[in-house]
């Protein structure tokens, strides 16, 4: 198998290794869509200026076709629903990001002690997997309220 | 008698080196291991399939391989509990495979050798020739023990998403021993243990996706043991 392709799996298929496992899944490809979105964001936006060649006319009427030219594109539900996925995205990534910094400092885990079977590791603690799960239940109530936002289906 | 099929995972370098899966249908018994299916293979199916084992009863560490997708020991594996008809078997991930089921484990025991896998003294002659006992105390070992049940079989280094794909990381296994000389009263390796460490990926690549720990044969759970050190490589270096 190609180092790509054990890339992919590793990273994206996180079945039969168990809860922490999919927090690792999930914080990698929420990371990625993040800064995917962010570099989009910065070119959709720079748009509203008139793009790169803002840097050599004064660029009002034709920023302001651009502009509105952009808002038309996006005004569509299927980016919507990317900001609604995004929503959680950046939910889950920014406080499963504050759990895991707590974890890499030794937080909220168990204290070493004997193997004795059945083996309970201390790593899978209670404390961390509540905070996984807090996470989820964040982004989870991200994701409503911005469906709410988009396509109004609550009436908030 | 009931029977199960073992879909193995076939490779020989000195033949044609294509990588192949061979069926074989093998009657079973209670309380019988994959390993005992794998060896009635060998014996009266097919002398040509290799595997690797030797204590038969989950000390060596020598029969890790992948076993219905998941890294476990062969002769820790009840057939019954996989509650599968067919069994796929196949080597290790993240090991160079030598030939069939067997992997080579080099670049494994080079990183447990590379974190010193040895109690530390600060006097070089007691370090070589030490012939005096150390004393420890009951909490002392608690700190450690956990870590000292690792029978090198490598299952969390084939488990673990990281080693996966980038080299210099160390993997839980060298790590988690790494800790454990770092945390017993007895060394005296001190900062000097997590200089090293500090660099690079060798222990801060680790996301703690905490699969070296699912699979783990002997309760050791590396990804504490790697937490626990980072703690003290972000905390003193
Ligand atoms: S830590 Fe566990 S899984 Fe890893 S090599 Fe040691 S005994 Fe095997
Ligand atoms: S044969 Fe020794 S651990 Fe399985």
């Amino acid at each position: 198998m190609s180092r790509l392709s054990i890339a992919l799996k590793t990273w994206l298929i996180p079945v039969r290794y168990g809860l922490e496992r999919w927090s690792y899944t999930l914080q990698r490809v929420s990371g990625v869509a993040i800064i995917l979105f962010f570099v989009m964001h910065i070119a959709e936006t720079g748009n509203v200026v008139g793009g790169p060649t803002v840097w050599t006319i004064p660029p009002y009427e034709y920023a302001r076709q651009v502009w509105n030219e952009t808002k038309e594109f996006l005004a569509n539900p299927i980016f919507d629903i990317g900001l609604v996925l995004l929503a959680f995205m950046i939910f889950f990534h920014t406080f499963n990001g504050i759990r895991l910094t707590l974890v890499h400092f030794g937080v909220l885990l168990e204290k070493p002690k004997r193997p004795e079977y059945p083996y309970h590791p201390g790593s899978m603690s209670k404390a961390q997997r509540a905070l996984f799960w807090l996470s989820i239940v964040l982004a989870t109530a991200a994701i409503i309220y911005s469906l709410d936002v988009f396509f109004k289906v609550l009436q908030i | 008698m009931q029977e199960v099929r073992f879909r193995v995972f076939r490779y020989d370098p000195d033949k044609d080196g294509r990588r192949s899966y061979q069926t074989y249908t093998v009657p079973t018994f209670k309380g019988m291991t994959v390993l005992q299916g794998l060896l009635h293979i060998k014996e009266k199916i097919d002398p040509t399939l290799s595997i690797r084992f030797s204590c038969r009863m989950a000390t060596c560490g020598s029969c890790g391989m992948m076993i219905n997708g998941l890294p476990r020991l062969a002769c820790y594996t009840l057939i019954e509990e996989l509650k599968t008809r067919t069994i796929t078997v196949e080597p290790l991930r993240n090991f160079p495979i030598i030939k069939d089921l067997v992997t080579d484990f080099e670049e494994f025991f080079t990183k447990h050798r590379w974190v010193k896998p040895y109690l530390i003294r600060l006097d070089t002659y007691e370090q070589e020739k030490s012939n005096v006992s150390y004393r420890q105390s009951d909490e002392e070992l608690e700190h450690y023990i956990q870590f000292a049940y690792c029978i090198k079989c490598g299952l969390c280094y084939a488990a673990c998403p990281v080693t996966a794909t980038d080299k210099e990381f160390l993997g839980p296994q060298a790590l988690a021993q790494a800790y454990r000389y770092y945390a017993d009263s007895r060394d005296e390796g001190g900062v000097d243990r997590l200089r090293p460490l500090a660099e690079g990926s060798r222990l801060l690549r680790c996301h703690f996706a905490g699969s070296c720990s699912k699979v783990c044969p002997k309760g050791v759970d590396p990804a504490l043991a790697i937490q626990l050190l980072r703690r003290e490589v972000l905390l003193r270096t």
